[in-house]
């Protein structure tokens, strides 16, 4: 066991550098076909949720605001501002959820989809139910979430999902302030 | 052990007999973690399968060029190969099910039935019993899974194959059908089953099932006995080589 | 300090490795009979989990910059496979009492899906650094809590008398779902901890 011969290194470890070299040059294959493809995904995973928070947009600008956030510029076909989409992320139950926030003109949150969430199925998860994403419809300003909601500005928070609730509003209530600093900012400009 | 079964044999007996899942008791991380949904099981099970397909034939057509010394490296590298294509693929093609199943589609790679079966069969049999084995076997994991995922999805969400539209994308986007809603279940559904300790449950409930059947056809129960039948043994046999097994087992 | 005290209770508590995501089930339920050998296993683990998450994090930087973030899985798969084998050899020429205290659990972690998962999850939540060394550890505390805790269950489950279609394995996954259950009631507390 002590002393291995060349040939007892040599040839295993240049059979395993062999399969290494042939799974990598496979695997960048692959890649190299499949990766033009995943980028289009993800452009179109979010395009589609841009459309569907600011259902009566026509096209999108990309803006940034005074504090360096990204957000995104609804316009009709005449190019007149329709509403805004803006994306925030905090932390969820599961780890970090992104969600996007539609606002009309006016700066009534018109629809909220949940990008990326790892929460619990079944708890959490519904939080990509519309039975819950539809309670932000039509609210404005700060909101909070309650078991009983029935002030305007509570949401009903999801049966066994208090977490998950508080974290959605919170990025909501995120998106609202940019919303504020973004149209503020128009405003006095 | 596999001297003359006939194919039909090495095929055959991943479904029921060896069954991967509910008789090894292989495999236990994604059968409980991706079973809380049909879609996802049944994602995560051809997933897994065309990768232990793939492996087998490749470790198997190689099984003469391998030195016995790197061996598992060398599996290694197949297998986690197979794997990243695939979660390329799916990552292209079906991105819905990426979502779904998140780290444990790269965790494939662990999944101790491909590595188990790599070892066990594909490093000792001819390309076609490999590949008809790893078929086998495969098709045994994605039959438990759905079996699992069906029970705790019916309960826990009240809907059945929720979200298999996305997974149907593949083949064309106009399908509509997107699962079943269960009356009654639906409204209350028992919450209880799609979270962490109902995989636990149900999974022990299936186990039990399944040990009352192989008891009335007079075969073993599925058990965990130190490392002879842990599920470990695949791995833990393959790079300890029986030598620390053994020390595991003194203690 | 703070983030770094509710990542380390999260990854412990309310999603622990074991009982919320599942993983590292194996050895979960094929080491935990006795309690020595569970907190050796565990112990083990902690061990090569921060080992594997302080070396991958930059290669994974080299990974990203070349952009070839595809081969993520292949090479921390190799590089954990070959971390454990090299801390293995060391172990047992210059730690010999480590060895035999750890050494003979750590063939068995190769294949440990709690240790590939961190290293992935570290990269998926975007953690810099010291939050992946961290979360890391936590990962590993976690999973001591759930081994020890439930080596202690099923020493008790030993003497019982249990129905005969349940004796073996499924009472020990009906036990861990009861664990498990228990667990729950930690959603929720880090959050409020740090409101």
């Amino acid at each position: 066991m002590k002393k291995f011969s060349l040939k007892d290194i040599l040839i295993p470890s240049l059979a395993l550098f062999l399969i290494c070299t042939v799974a990598t040059a496979l695997l960048a294959l692959t890649n190299g076909v499949t990766k033009e493809k995943i980028n289009q995904v993800a452009l179109k995973t979010a395009a589609e949720a841009r459309q569907k928070v600011c259902a009566d947009a026509k096209t999108f600008e990309e803006k940034k605001d005074s504090n360096g956030n990204t957000y995104f510029e609804a316009k009709d076909e005449n190019g007149n501002t329709v509403g805004f989409a803006i994306t925030t992320e905090d932390k969820s139950y599961g780890g970090a959820i992104e969600v996007m926030t539609g606002f009309s003109a006016d700066g009534k949150i018109t629809g909220v989809e949940i990008l990326t969430i790892d929460d619990t199925p079944g708890l959490g998860m519904n939080a990509k139910k519309e039975e819950f994403r539809k309670n932000y419809i039509g609210k404005n300003g700060a909101l909070s979430v309650s078991k009983n909601a029935s002030a305007d500005n509570e949401i009903q928070a999801i049966t066994g999902a208090t977490i998950t609730s508080n974290a959605v509003t919170r990025c909501v209530n995120s998106a609202t302030d940019i919303y504020n600093n973004v149209t503020g900012g128009e405003q006095n400009g | 052990m596999a001297e003359k079964k006939s194919l039909g044999k090495e095929f055959t007996k991943g479904l029921i007999a060896e069954n991967p899942v509910f008789r090894l008791v292989l495999g236990t991380c994604p059968t409980l973690a991706v079973s809380t949904s049909v879609s996802s099981a049944i994602g995560m099970g051809i997933a897994a399968t065309i990768v232990l397909l793939c492996s087998n034939v490749v470790i198997s057509a190689l099984r003469k060029v391998i030195p016995q010394k790197v061996r598992i490296p060398a599996y290694i590298v197949v297998i986690a190969s197979f794997v990243t294509i695939i979660q390329l693929l799916v990552k292209a093609f079906v991105p819905a099910l990426d979502t779904a199943l998140g780290v444990y589609l790269p965790l494939i790679v662990v999944n101790c039935i491909i590595l188990g079966r790599a070892e066990a069969f594909a490093s000792k049999n001819a390309v076609l019993a490999s590949a008809l084995d790893g078929l086998g076997m495969g098709i045994g994991f994605t039959s438990s899974l759905f079996l699992m995922a069906t029970v705790r999805e019916i309960l826990g969400s009240g809907t059945f194959l929720s979200g298999i539209k996305d997974l149907l994308a593949v083949f064309s986007s106009d399908i509509t059908f997107n699962g079943f809603k269960i009356p009654f279940l639906n409204e209350n559904p028992l919450t209880f089953f799609v979270l962490a300790p109902g995989g636990f449950f149900v999974f022990g409930i299936m186990i039990a099932l399944s040990n009352k059947l192989a008891d009335r056809k007079g075969k073993p129960k599925a058990e965990l006995h130190g490392c002879a039948s842990c599920p470990m043994a695949a791995s833990c046999a393959l790079i300890a080589e029986d030598k620390n097994c053994e020390e595991v087992k003194a203690q | 300090m703070k983030i770094a005290l509710s990542l380390l209770l999260t990854a412990i508590l309310t999603n622990n490795f074991i009982l919320c995501k599942f993983l590292g089930i194996c050895p979960f339920l094929g080491v935990s009979k006795k309690l020595n050998t569970a907190a050796g296993m565990s112990a083990a683990v902690i061990f090569v989990m921060v080992l594997a998450t302080a070396v991958t994090y930059p290669i994974n930087l080299l990974l990203v910059k070349n952009d070839m973030e595809y081969l993520q899985t292949i090479v921390f798969i190799l590089v954990i496979a070959a971390l454990v084998q090299l801390v293995e050899i060391i172990l047992k020429k210059y730690m010999v009492s480590l060895y035999n205290a750890l050494g003979v659990y750590l063939p068995l972690i190769t294949t440990n899906c709690a240790v590939l998962g961190v290293v992935l999850l570290n990269i998926d939540n975007g953690y810099n650094f010291w939050q992946s060394m961290v979360y890391s550890l936590g990962g590993g505390l976690g999973f001591m809590v759930a081994m020890i805790m439930f080596a202690g269950v099923r020493e008790r489950l030993e003497g019982c008398d249990i129905p005969k279609a349940l004796q073996g394995l499924p009472i020990t996954l009906i036990a861990a779902s009861l664990v498990s259950m228990s667990f729950l009631g930690f959603a929720g507390l880090v959050d409020n901890m740090f409101a």
